[in-house]
Parts: structure tokens; C-alpha cells; sequence
């Protein structure tokens, strides 16, 4: 994806483009052919789409072994939501922490569409919510297929997000924003649950 | 001679090892003095330990009108120690270039025990509590990031940051952090009530106190719950709600309906110090507030159970009721010289 320039139509034959579009991933696991599973890294990632190297992530000193699948959480486990003043990705000078509803915005996506009714035809999803039941963490689980001959092993991943499966039924003329934890947040959740692809 | 040498050699090292221990002093803790009859405080202490250097830097922060925008107010501006840290005659906040909030500013003692901040309970952490009036526009306008380079930039600030937490590093988790350490020792419990529970010789109720304390057992305790005289929940008392202010009040977090008008209930302590009441301070005169349960409920859906039938409070229950409160008002507290405004130099 790019952002700014680029024009894209959604399903709902909106014409929009992408000004920032920012997520967190974490809880990072492969699963072996056995069913093990290897926790990656307990880290919080804050993926920002105007930055490609976001979206690789390098995980170091894999045990040997036959992996098929790698497992995450898009989005902030809830205990760090309710748990006070964190640090590093989960800093709230990162923008992605509500200070009047506390929590994190999981996902923020930003951008504009003649179909939106909002002032400057402004679109503005910013989809957070860690409590029931309006919860918009999801497990995502993707093949991925590698073997480890040794201990030490560098797993390199490079994710794709696709924007269409994220905005899957949103018409922006009827929905150009949702900044509170709710249903809106909910359905968008759903999406995302389905929008990353391994592309390496 | 040899001897001599060894022996001056000696002592200097022992000299640089006191000189550099007294450089280098490492924080040192601070044991808050809690009477025994309280349960276990919400705040978790093991993340934030509180310490000498970690309070004081939060009180500068507390009284720091960098925080906003302009420089023009601090926390302290609005939380004032002789209100409870509440904010003396004005029904609603106001902040930076003349910016009027929609809602009253709340005292702040015994927050340690609080699970979640605002009228409307919106705010679920003490730490993160602060991080709502810096950056709202009506209050201290102030954005997040900026706030920590301006202070990352400030020589005073560098040097506390490293006296609380060993290094430089000025970041917003450690502000939090200091500002909660000083938020923590905002404590209240040492009233003429207090002295009077604690059998303190020679503290008595007089008849009038006595009477008010019985009208409020009966008549207020099941949501003015002792000892912090709030159960801590959020209800709807009746208050009629005023279209131009059009707050909905907790339905606003959770989008439900069950939650229309629903509020936190404030303490009772130090009330008689920290008027106005309600969460849009409507209510300058206590009187006005018993008025209101007595008589002037408006009795929607969301109505809390407790108060559909409202309180009927006779005069003379409503005086005592105003002595018995006069007593919660702790006087060590709102002149606790550990806690009074600071001046800030750079």
C-alpha cells in the first residue's frame, strides 16, 4: 500500500486513500508439525505502514525443528490496557492510546473519500476496545512453513495487511469513522482477523 | 615513613569512597503512614515504589505550568490544596486561553483505593489519569510528545529524573510514574471523625454531630460508604439533566443505555471545603444539594434504585447532616506542608 497519493476503490465503489495506517501485533508464535508451540517474543510491535521495516519482524535463536504455522494477536493483551503508564511501543506519545476511555487504539487508519460526509471528506477509524464485550484483539494464525536444522536458527517474516479484507462491507458514505470501543469497532476487528498474509 | 604512605594512602581511598557514595546517592524510599483499619490499597506499589526523590519530582510536576501549551497552567492551577485539590468556586474547569470543560474538577485524596478516574469512571489507571488534562484542549492542551521534549530540554528535569530513577532519561512513563507517587501521598483520614472512630481521649461528637452522623448512616452510607465515604461506583442520583450541558455521563465510555446520567459518587470528605457539587458543580451551597434529594429529584430510567424515592431530609436533619459533614473536613491535609504548591524557577 501506499500512502497519500494513491487512490483505491472499495467494494462499496468508494474511491479513498490512506494517509496513516498503524497496528499493533504481538504474542508472537510458531507451531511445529508436532503441535508444539514456541513463543516468539512477549513484545508489543507498533507496525506503521509508511514504514517497511515495520513489517518485518526477525526472531533469533529458534529452537531446531519443523514449523508449519506462526500465531499473533493484532492488537494490546488487555492487561496492559488497564495496567498504568507503559513504555517503548505502548508509550502513549505514539498516538494510539485513548486518554479519555483509557485504553489502546489497536488499529488506526486515517485517510480521505469523496464518499464521506465528514468535514474534509475525512475517514477515521480508530478501533480499540479490550473489554467484553466489545473486544477487538484477534488471533491470527497463518502457514508458514520452515525448517530449523540447528538451535540459533533467525526466523525472518515479512507480513502483508490487506486494506480491501479490512474494509470488507464498509460503505464510507455511511460509516466514515469510529473512534470508541462498540460494534462498529467490533465488525472491523472481524475483518482484520483476515486481512495479513505471509509474504516471505 | 612507608607506614605513614600506606596509612595517608588509606584514608584517601576511604575519602573517595565517601565522597563518591555521597555523589552518587541512590533513591530512598518512602513508607506511607496508613491507619491499620484500611483495606489494601488498588494501586500497586511493587510498579512504582514510592520514593523521596520520585515524590518530590512529582510534586514539581504537580505545580509545573510547562505541562500545558502556553505555560499557563498546572495541575495545581486547577487541584488546590486548600479545596482538597479541588478547584475553589468554579462550577466547571477551565484551562488554557480561557477554555471552559463541561464538567467539575474533582478533589484528589485517597486515590490509591480508586479503580477507575473522571465522573464518569472513563480512566482505568491512576498513572495514566494525568495524561487526559494535559493533552484535552480545553484543560492543558498540551500534546504528549512535545510535553517530553520540552522537559527532555530542561536541565532541572534532567537531574530529577536521574535523582528518582537513576538515569536521565526524561520519558512519559516516568513522569506518570513521579506524578503518581505524589498523587499517592494525597491522603485523608485524619478528621475530628476520624479521631472520634479512633477513640482518640478527649474527641467527642457534640449532640449535633452525633444527630448528622446518625441521618447520614441512615440516610447516605449506602452509597457514601465508610471510611472513604464512596462506594466508589457510578449512579444516576436524580440530578436533572441540563440540555445545554447535554452529558450523558457513563454512557458515554460504554455506549450503553443503562448507563444514561449515571456518575461517579463523589468522597464526603472534606466536602464542606470543596464546593461546588455535581459533576458540572451546579451546586454552590450544600443546602442546595440536600434540597435536591429532599425535593428536586428528576426520577428518569436510569434513576439509581436507592434514590427513587428520594431522601427526605427535615430541617433539623439537614443542619446536623451539615455539622456531622463539617467533621470530615481534615485540616492536616489541606495544610500538609508536604503537599503545598512548589515554585518553579526554570
Amino acid at each position: 500500500m501506499i500512502l497519500g497519493k494513491t487512490n483505491y476503490q472499495n467494494a462499496a465503489g468508494d474511491t479513498f486513500n490512506i494517509t496513516k495506517f498503524q497496528y499493533y501485533l504481538s504474542n508472537f508464535s510458531l507451531t511445529d508439525s508436532s503441535g508444539k508451540v514456541i513463543k516468539l517474543s512477549s513484545e508489543c510491535f507498533l507496525i506503521d505502514e509508511g514504514n517497511a521495516a515495520s513489517k518485518e519482524f526477525t526472531f533469533a535463536n529458534l529452537p531446531a525443528g519443523s514449523y508449519k504455522s506462526i500465531s499473533f494477536m493484532i492488537g494490546v493483551d488487555s492487561l496492559l490496557n488497564c495496567t498504568g503508564a507503559q513504555n517503548g511501543s505502548l508509550d502513549p506519545i505514539n498516538g494510539m492510546f485513548w486518554t479519555w476511555n483509557s485504553g489502546y487504539i489497536m488499529l488506526k487508519l486515517e485517510g480521505t473519500s469523496p464518499s464521506s460526509h465528514s468535514p474534509g471528506h475525512m475517514i477515521q477509524f480508530h478501533i480499540g476496545g479490550y473489554r467484553a464485550p466489545h473486544m477487538t484483539q484477534r488471533w491470527v494464525t497463518l502457514p508458514y512453513t520452515i525448517k530449523c536444522g540447528q538451535l540459533g536458527f533467525i526466523a525472518r517474516i515479512r507480513l502483508s495487511a490487506d486494506i480491501y479484507t479490512l474494509l470488507n462491507g464498509i460503505s464510507f458514505h455511511e460509516l466514515a469513522g469510529f473512534m470508541t470501543p462498540g460494534t462498529a469497532a467490533d465488525r472491523i476487528a472481524d475483518n482484520y482477523q483476515h486481512m495479513f498474509s505471509v509474504k516471505n | 615513613m612507608a607506614h605513614k604512605a600506606i596509612y595517608l594512602l588509606f584514608a584517601f581511598c576511604l575519602w573517595l569512597l565517601i565522597i563518591g557514595k555521597a555523589g552518587k546517592p541512590g533513591p530512598e524510599y518512602y513508607t506511607l503512614k496508613l491507619p491499620d483499619s484500611l483495606p489494601k490499597p488498588v494501586y500497586d506499589f511493587s510498579k512504582n515504589p514510592l520514593t523521596k526523590e520520585g515524590i518530590a519530582l512529582g510534586r514539581y510536576l504537580f505545580y509545573d505550568s510547562k505541562l500545558s501549551r502556553d505555560s499557563s497552567v498546572s495541575c495545581g492551577f486547577c487541584h488546590q490544596q486548600f479545596a482538597a485539590f479541588g478547584h475553589f468556586d468554579h462550577a466547571l474547569s477551565h484551562g488554557i486561553m480561557g477554555r471552559v470543560t463541561s464538567r467539575s474538577v474533582p478533589t484528589l485524596f485517597n486515590l490509591i483505593w480508586q479503580k477507575d478516574f473522571m465522573w464518569d469512571g472513563g480512566v482505568n489507571h491512576l498513572e495514566v489519569q494525568p495524561i487526559s488534562p494535559i493533552t484535552n484542549e480545553d484543560e492543558m492542551g498540551m500534546d504528549l510528545k512535545e510535553l517530553i521534549t520540552r522537559l527532555q530540554g530542561n536541565k532541572t528535569y534532567k537531574r530529577m529524573f536521574k535523582e528518582a530513577f537513576g538515569t536521565e532519561e526524561v520519558n512519559s512513563q516516568r513522569m506518570l510514574k513521579a506524578l503518581s507517587q505524589f498523587m499517592a501521598t494525597m491522603i485523608s483520614f485524619e478528621s475530628k471523625y476520624d479521631s472520634v472512630m479512633r477513640r482518640e481521649p478527649g474527641v467527642t461528637f457534640t449532640a449535633e454531630e452525633q444527630g448528622g452522623y446518625k441521618t447520614f448512616q441512615q440516610k447516605c452510607a449506602s452509597c457514601h460508604k465508610e471510611p472513604f465515604f464512596t462506594d466508589f461506583s457510578m449512579r444516576n442520583n436524580g440530578l436533572p439533566y441540563l440540555p445545554s450541558m447535554n452529558d450523558i455521563g457513563r454512557m458515554k465510555i460504554t455506549n450503553n443505555a443503562a448507563d444514561y446520567l449515571r456518575f461517579k459518587v463523589p468522597s464526603l470528605r472534606n466536602v464542606l471545603v470543596s464546593s461546588p457539587y455535581m459533576h458540572d458543580g451546579r451546586f454552590f451551597d450544600i443546602f442546595q444539594v440536600f434540597a435536591m434529594y429532599d425535593h428536586g429529584q428528576e426520577k428518569g430510567n436510569t434513576i439509581d434504585p436507592l434514590l427513587k424515592n428520594g431522601i427526605p431530609l427535615s430541617e433539623k436533619e439537614q443542619r446536623q447532616l451539615y455539622m456531622f459533614l463539617n467533621t470530615l473536613t481534615d485540616k492536616k491535609f489541606i495544610n500538609d506542608k508536604d503537599l503545598k504548591e512548589i515554585m518553579i524557577e526554570d
